[in-house]
């Protein structure tokens, strides 16, 4: 009798045994933890190959099938979605290895590793359910994991920030939880088929609005985007990267799903949500170039980006929506590489220098060359210069609003691109010291092996924009928003 | 004439609202607690006139008992950090600042607003619109469990109810790790009366909780109900120092928190065989798995209740602090 196993059972239950097995042995927590990572990309590598062989691939757990049971599906989409986690992921715990290894980081060392893995399997979980009370479900473990890696440093800012942030999520997850509520009244049933050519009634609406709302607080969408400056810029360096990079992406995708699959009731609706992205991306760019520690503006620029994957998705009104999503991905997955590195980069200058004050960046002797040259990387890609992953991103979503006719959404692409052009300059020109202070020459440089991950992140962010005709074509395997059956 | 129960029904809704209000306006932070634990249980009270006692017996024991715990245990807390224990002020003490009128005004117009929607959609859509229960009657036979509720949760969407067990290992992992500098408060002194009433309530309230956890495969009740209820036993032996957390302990009480998702989680693996796909339980074993994976996560749940009651990792104190974890 032998067990049979697929791999989207691996992708959600491996890292669940992992997180199981680092909390129970909490010395060996860095070896389990590294080791689950290693598995659980396997289990992807798997998922992606059998996806590609065979397109979308389904399991209904427990052999009842939906809407009964829970049906597991992973498409092109879903599987983009677990490597990025997984890539992202498994870059970030070599990176944790390095900066979690002193001895006072015991405690954070022994904690970090199952919040990460509890964390890894909500993500998981969400990008292969299809089902929405599920996705609740999942969504409620990662706001828990999450909130457990902001608060780690047990700064008192980081604490106060945490506590902020699970207020939001919580809330967010109850604004959720009776959006399902108002669909089950309606519909009886919770799986992503059901809701496909539902007629927008009043219950439905409300659902989609009371949804919206919830998401929009966990993905941080300005106006509600309150929480993730403090939170994101006071964890420490590998938990902002997860935080900023992973995190906001999960809700991003069940907004991408679910907008797919509800009845969406109109265009000056999606003009609204174009309007909020916009919004994030001004007052995002405004505030990262007035903020004055090195992470904050870094989070302050994932408000403006999470914005712009709004816009992205908002760009060519109704009609483009069966296309748009593909350039709000390409944005969530160039996002998610760079941020991550540009994080952990920051982590990292933070780390050499002792400090992350913009201004006195130039003023210190050591020069963290190799992080500082991370850093410009992301930031190319962020901000969206060829051929990174984000050029391409921001250039699908301008192509689509030209060729609808939006040229608003381009505008405010181009005023965005130049407010990150701004304030990522802020950085450079302290890297590039213009010679303020002499230091010695053979000055101490602060290599490290601690900046290959990042390094190989950013390196990802600029390359893949070479290869995003294939990445392209992979997102659309399995016809994610059911062009085709 | 109408049913005497609807006046009743009527009384209970307005008593309902009556305490949420008076939860949110009361500026006594006891009050406010005593006032929301009352909420807690009128609510459980609905929820039965709703014919829903699986989700009555969970508000009054998770939502009321244990929340209701937890809070006043924060507040003595907060009384301790603020210095101002075992006075009379402290039963005044009020962090918040007052929120000016204008502001409040303004919320309450928004929120009415936003509620009056939501009535509107709720009324617009079908009172009774289809659901699960046709399909959830058709598969109860395949189920090995009698009560549709721990059909639902332990079968049909055990995925579900795992994750949610997840949910909770996530909360106390995150709980233990907030590093707390601070030694605990000190607990109130307890009185001959408080030793005699933990004598008396011990035996039953075991009994009740694992009488919980049996009667859930054919009537209300199961895991998380047995397990809030047992968790009440931790909560006593703490607050009668009965046991005291040690930092030797931690090993298993780790053990305790991640027993009934690893053997969830394990079964729902195990099962993948002959045909079979995760979670799908052989019939005639179903009923055996399903008990044994309801007892597991009930542990966990009685365990990592009364650790969140307790609110910290049991860690050696520096010398000369306090040690009274």
């Amino acid at each position: 009798m032998s067990v049979e196993i697929s791999p989207m059972i691996l992708s959600v239950f491996v890292p669940l045994f992992g997180a199981i097995a680092a909390f129970v042995l909490p010395r060996a927590a860095a070896l389990i933890g590294f080791a689950t990572l290693v598995l659980t990309s396997g289990a992807v590598a798997w998922l992606a190959r059998d996806v590609l062989a065979a397109g979308a691939v389904g399991l209904p757990l427990g052999g009842w099938g939906a809407p009964l049971g829970i049906d597991l599906r992973a498409d092109g989409l879903s599987v983009a979605m677990l490597a990025l986690t997984s890539v992202v992921g498994f870059l970030v715990s070599i990176a944790a290895l390095d900066s979690l290894k002193g001895p006072e980081q015991a405690r954070q060392r022994q904690y970090f590793w199952p919040l990460w893995l509890l964390l890894l399997t909500g993500m998981n979980g969400v990008y292969l359910s299809t089902d929405i009370f599920n996705l609740y479900v999942m969504i409620e473990v990662i706001a828990l994991a999450a909130v457990g890696l902001t608060v780690l440093s047990g700064s008192r800012a980081a604490l106060q920030a945490g506590l902020d942030y699970m207020y939001a999520s919580i809330f967010g997850a109850l604004l959720f939880l009776m959006g399902v509520g108002f669909v089950y009244l309606q519909l009886g049933r919770l799986d992503f088929a059901g809701l496909t050519g539902a007629a927008p009634t009043g219950a439905l609406i409300a659902a989609l609005a009371l949804i919206f709302v919830g998401l929009a607080l966990k993905t941080a969408l300005f106006p509600l985007h309150f929480w993730l400056p403090a939170a994101h810029a006071n964890a420490t360096a590998p938990a902002s990267a997860l935080l900023s990079g992973l995190v906001v992406k999960a809700a991003l995708y069940v907004v991408l799903r679910l907008a797919q699959y509800m009845p969406f009731p109109s265009e000056n609706l999606l003009t609204l949500v174009g309007l909020m992205g916009a919004g994030a991306v001004i007052w995002g760019g405004v505030q990262a170039l007035r903020a004055e520690r090195l992470k904050l503006l870094v989070a302050w620029s994932t408000v403006a980006q999470i914005g712009l994957i709004f816009v992205a998705f908002a760009r060519a009104g109704e009609v483009g929506l069966s296309e748009s999503w593909k350039a709000a991905a390409l944005l969530i997955l160039a996002h998610g590489i760079a941020k991550a590195a540009m994080f952990l980069a920051a982590g990292r200058i933070k780390d050499e220098i002792g400090h992350d004050v913009i201004r006195d960046l130039d003023r210190t002797p050591i020069r963290p060359t190799l992080a500082q040259f991370t850093f410009a990387l992301a930031a190319i890609s962020l901000i969206g210069l060829p051929p990174s992953l984000g050029f391409i991103g921001k250039w699908s979503l301008m192509e689509g609003a030209m060729a609808a006719g939006y040229w608003h959404w381009v505008g405010v692409t181009m005023a965005g691109t130049l407010l990150s052009v701004a304030y990522f300059s802020r950085v450079f020109a302290g890297f590039l010291r213009f010679d303020r202070v002499r230091a010695p020459v053979g000055e101490h440089q602060g290599w490290a092996l601690a900046d290959a991950a990042p390094l190989t992140l950013a390196l990802m962010a600029i390359g893949l924009g070479l290869l995003a005709a294939p990445v392209l074509s992979f997102i659309e395997i399995g016809y994610p928003f059911g062009v085709a059956p | 004439m109408t049913d005497p129960l609807v006046i009743f029904d009527l009384l209970l809704a307005l008593a309902i609202v009556a305490l949420a209000a008076a939860s949110l306006s009361v500026r006594d932070l006891f009050s406010m607690i005593v006032l929301f634990i009352i909420f807690g249980l009128l609510s459980a009270l609905a929820w039965v006139r709703l014919s829903a006692p699986d989700v009555a017996l969970a508000e009054a024991a998770i939502g009321t008992g244990v929340t209701g715990a937890l809070l006043l245990k924060t507040l003595h807390h907060l009384r301790f950090a603020s210095g101002t224990l075992g006075q009379k002020a402290a039963y005044g003490v009020t962090p918040v600042a007052p929120v000016p009128m204008a502001v409040i005004m303004t919320n309450a117009v928004f929120c009415g607003l936003i509620t009056l929607g939501l009535v509107v959609a709720f009324l617009g859509a079908p009172a009774a619109g289809p659901g699960f229960d046709p399909l959830v009657a058709e598969a109860m036979p395949q189920s090995g469990v009698e009560h549709p509720v721990t059909g639902v949760l332990l079968n049909f969407r055990s995925y579900d109810t795992l994750m949610e067990v997840v949910v909770l290992l996530a909360a106390v992992v995150a709980v233990w790790q907030i590093e707390r500098g601070l030694s605990e408060a000190p607990a109130p002194a307890m009185g001959e009366v408080w030793q005699g009433f933990a004598r008396l309530a011990l035996p039953a309230i075991v009994v009740v909780g694992t009488y919980l956890l049996w009667v859930g495969a054919e009537a209300p009740g199961g895991a998380f109900q047995g397990g809030a209820v047992l968790a009440a036993v931790g909560l006593l032996l703490l607050l009668t120092r009965a046991y005291v957390p040690q930092p030797a302990h931690r090993g298993i009480a780790r053990g305790a928190f991640v027993l009934g998702t690893a053997a969830f989680a394990l079964v729902a693996l195990l099962v993948a065989s002959g045909g079979r796909v995760a979670f799908e339980y052989p019939l005639d074993h179903a009923k055996t798995l399903i008990l044994l994976i309801e007892g597991m996560v009930t542990i966990s749940i009685a365990v990592t209740l009364a650790a969140l009651f307790h609110g910290r990792e049991p860690v050696a104190l520096a010398k000369g602090d306090r040690n009274d974890t």
